[in-house]
């Protein structure tokens, strides 16, 4: 069976480092994307397999943008092959915020919410689940 | 706020006065009637006279006829409320019959024999009391002349003389002397009379009308009054500005009479002034133009501390904008200053469409108004600018936390990245210092979260209407079963004790704000307790108050550190022993909450026997 891709999205180097490490070792294919510009490019060069994106970039909304660009059901999306590729969201709102993000199918196509910081264990059983389906 | 309905005026007063009467002399009528009827027949059976008994019977029975259609016409014109001419033309046609009945009666008693002749005083003073004085005289006269008639009639032997026989020794209806005497004296007496029922009605009257313009006058002051009173209680009722002024501008224009009222505050530039809240006015006027505040005339005097009372806008060179107001009806205006501390706020102005309208009593209470609303004005001003510098804080605190977190989690993954072995193999060595870095960074991490949450905590301390009633039962429950694991594992007992009973208790709060409070406090005992010791976290609904105790047989905490205990960062001397870092948050977080929930927390505790934690909330109102 041919590896699988993941795409990492962050424009924090050091946080794409300590991801990258775990996933590799447990034998993923890992390609990085530093920007929402490059990682619209790096999806349809890469065709990964799964995603990870971190919700706050250049703006505290640039991921959930991103994620909605690639799953948009819109038929003339330039991303209209990859609508199916499961996004694992890297969030850092602390629980007392009021503000809480939930997976909704309808408004935010994601699958899964990690909260930062990252446990590695935590990442790869989430990866796990996201391309065991 | 109430507004009195305005006391009629004196006109009304007197077509009031000339309904019931017209009611009340019908009333009288009856008894005249029969009055008549019993006289006539105890001339004879009584006095044994004789007298034209039947033209007398007849003349009774009249009045009480007549009285009786009278009486069914005035029950009509009450029933169908009829205008007051209908009962003024009742009244004449009343006065008219009963003259005409008082004439007959006077004939056929005896002519100028008759004592009789006197009750004609009385329809003369009625008269004058309902008419005015020169129809009373004209009455009088009506009666002299009338009663003058019959004399003559009856001296000439036109008319058949009537008399009582009996009651006189001899006739006098021929002596032409006694018929001058009693007629001058008859005429006299009745002009008399008019003259002064009519001069004490028409004092009467003035009195009365005085009195209505008094009573008009004080009920205006009451209600002036009552809306300073009104104005400084509304004032404090809300600190929500375009509320209080919208209030305020529409009960001064009530209580001035007036048709409109304004506001107009200085922008933040203080070079324009904005109309705030206006009532009475067309949007057409609001919007006529820019009123700068330096070259506008009446502005610039108004803002230097004076009351303006303008009587006749196009006379006056103050307005900016004559024309407009005319356009909208207004024809005098009187402004007053709204001052400031500092310094000029706006102008609060009363519109009217009358001209010379605005007296100085008008000024004063204008000029009061003003310094009530110029009170409101700052102080809702100051809570605003609370408000925003508040906003500010909060989302400054948000912005640096997040600054602040960011690297120190990218750290924390670096870490353990390292840690679990993904970056190949480490040492023992190596894995032991990194492991104690990672501990450091997760405390820096603890540390941040609380700092958070007791900086977003005070920043949130206005905003009450965030929290809802939450079952404290839940929230305390789930607390618990969150360290059965740990203080099994650690050889304790933890004793829930849950004497709420049934029914879902219910304090004011947030989840998460409950959560946090009594995990701090159970962590805390789950800490502090050595192997083999006991914490107990015990409910109870105490009056109008939920009891939470969390009670441990821990390590205890000293005396001196007592009344430190909820303090920032402080930590007791024999805490160190157990846990090396911590924040010393954890119990001023709980307390903060415990406030702003409307509770209250203390502690009690022995060295070395234990301490017991007691958190206090009010219920929630039921919803």
């Amino acid at each position: 069976m041919s590896q699988q891709k993941i795409l990492l999205i962050d424009d924090d180097p050091d946080l794409r480092l300590a991801l990258r490490l775990p996933l590799e070792a447990a034998g993923y294919a890992i390609s990085e994307a530093s920007s929402v510009p490059e990682a619209r490019i790096a999806v349809k060069d890469v065709k990964p397999d799964l995603i990870v994106l971190d919700v706050m970039m250049d703006t505290t909304t640039a991921g959930f943008q991103l994620a909605l660009e690639i799953h948009s059901a819109d038929p003339r999306s330039e991303f209209k092959e990859f609508r199916q590729i499961p996004i694992i969201m890297l969030t850092a709102i602390h629980s007392t915020t009021p503000l809480r993000f939930a997976p909704d199918e309808d408004y935010l196509p994601v699958q899964t919410f990690i909260e930062k910081p990252v446990e590695p264990e935590v990442l790869l059983a989430k990866v796990r689940e996201c391309l065991g389906k | 706020m109430a507004v009195e309905a305005p006391v009629k005026d004196a006109r009304t007063l007197v077509e009031a006065e000339l309904v019931s009467s017209v009611a009340w002399l019908i009333r009288l009528r009856w008894l005249a009637g029969v009055g008549v009827l019993l006289g006539t027949w105890s001339t004879r059976a009584l006095f044994g006279l004789g007298a034209a008994t039947v033209p007398l019977y007849a003349i009774g029975a009249g009045i009480l006829l007549y009285n009786l259609a009278f009486y069914l016409v005035e029950q009509r014109l009450t029933q169908t409320s009829a205008a007051t001419d209908s009962f003024r033309r009742l009244s004449v046609w009343q006065a008219i019959l009963d003259w005409l009945a008082m004439t007959l009666l006077i004939h056929f008693s005896g002519g100028i024999e008759s004592p009789v002749i006197y009750f004609f005083f009385f329809h003369i003073i009625i008269v004058s009391i309902f008419f005015q004085p020169r129809t009373a005289f004209g009455f009088a006269i009506l009666a002299a002349a009338l009663l003058s008639a019959i004399a003559l009639l009856e001296y000439y032997t036109i008319l058949p003389h009537q008399p009582v026989v009996g009651f006189l020794e001899g006739p006098l209806y021929k002596n032409s002397l006694y018929l001058a005497a009693v007629l001058f004296f008859f005429t006299s007496t009745g002009l008399i009379g008019a003259y002064l029922a009519s001069s004490i009605q028409k004092r009467l009257r003035q009195r009365e009308e005085e009195v209505i313009r008094l009573s008009e006058s004080l009920r205006r002051a009451t209600v002036r009054l009552q809306t300073l009173n009104d104005g400084a209680r509304v004032i404090n009722s809300t600190l929500d500005l375009p509320q209080v002024l919208e209030r305020l501008v529409k009960s001064t224009a009530e209580a001035m009479g007036v048709r409109a009222c304004s506001i107009r505050l200085l922008d933040k530039e203080k070079q324009f002034l904005e109309p705030v809240a206006v009532y009475g006015l067309s949007q057409a006027y609001v919007n006529k133009g820019p009123v700068d505040a330096a070259t506008n005339p009446l502005a610039h005097r108004v803002l230097g501390g004076e009351i303006v009372n303008i009587p006749d806008i196009s006379n006056s060179s103050l307005l900016q904008y004559p024309e407009e107001a005319r356009k909208e009806g207004i024809r005098s205006v009187l402004s007053a200053p709204l001052m400031g501390k500092t310094g000029p706020l706006g102008i609060l102005r009363a519109y009217a469409v009358e001209l010379a309208r605005f007296t100085l009593g008008d000024e004063t209470f204008l000029g009061a108004i003003a310094a009530q609303g110029s009170i409101a004005i700052e102080n809702a001003m100051a809570y605003k600018a609370i408000e925003e510098l508040d906003l500010a804080k909060s989302q400054f605190i948000r912005t640096v936390t997040h600054e602040l977190r960011s690297p120190v989690s990218v750290v924390h993954s670096l870490l353990r990245t390292l840690t679990s072995g993904y970056a190949g193999e480490i040492s023992g060595q190596q894995l032991d210092i990194l492991s104690r870095a990672g501990r450091r960074v997760e405390y820096l991490q603890k540390l941040i979260d609380d700092l958070l949450d007791l900086a977003v905590g005070k920043a949130d301390f206005w905003k009450t209407e965030m929290y809802e009633p939450v079952t404290i039962k839940g929230a305390v429950d789930k607390v618990v079963k969150r360290f059965e694991v740990v203080s099994r594992e650690k050889g304790l007992t933890l004793d829930f004790q849950d004497e709420l009973g049934t029914g879902a208790v219910r304090v004011l709060g947030t989840p998460d704000g409950l959560d946090r409070i009594f995990n701090n406090l159970v962590s805390n005992a789950v800490k502090y307790t050595p192997p083999g010791g006991r914490v107990t976290v015990k409910m109870s609904c105490v009056g109008e108050k939920v009891r939470v105790l969390v009670e441990d047989s821990g390590i205890g905490i000293p005396e001196e550190a007592m009344q430190h205990m909820f303090e920032e960062f402080y930590r007791a001397p024999n805490a160190r022993s157990i846990e090396r870092e911590g924040s010393g948050l954890g119990l001023t977080i709980a307390r903060d909450l415990v406030m702003r929930f409307g509770g209250s927390i203390q502690v009690e505790s022995s060295l070395g026997a234990g301490s017991r934690f007691t958190v206090t909330l009010p219920l929630a109102a039921p919803a």
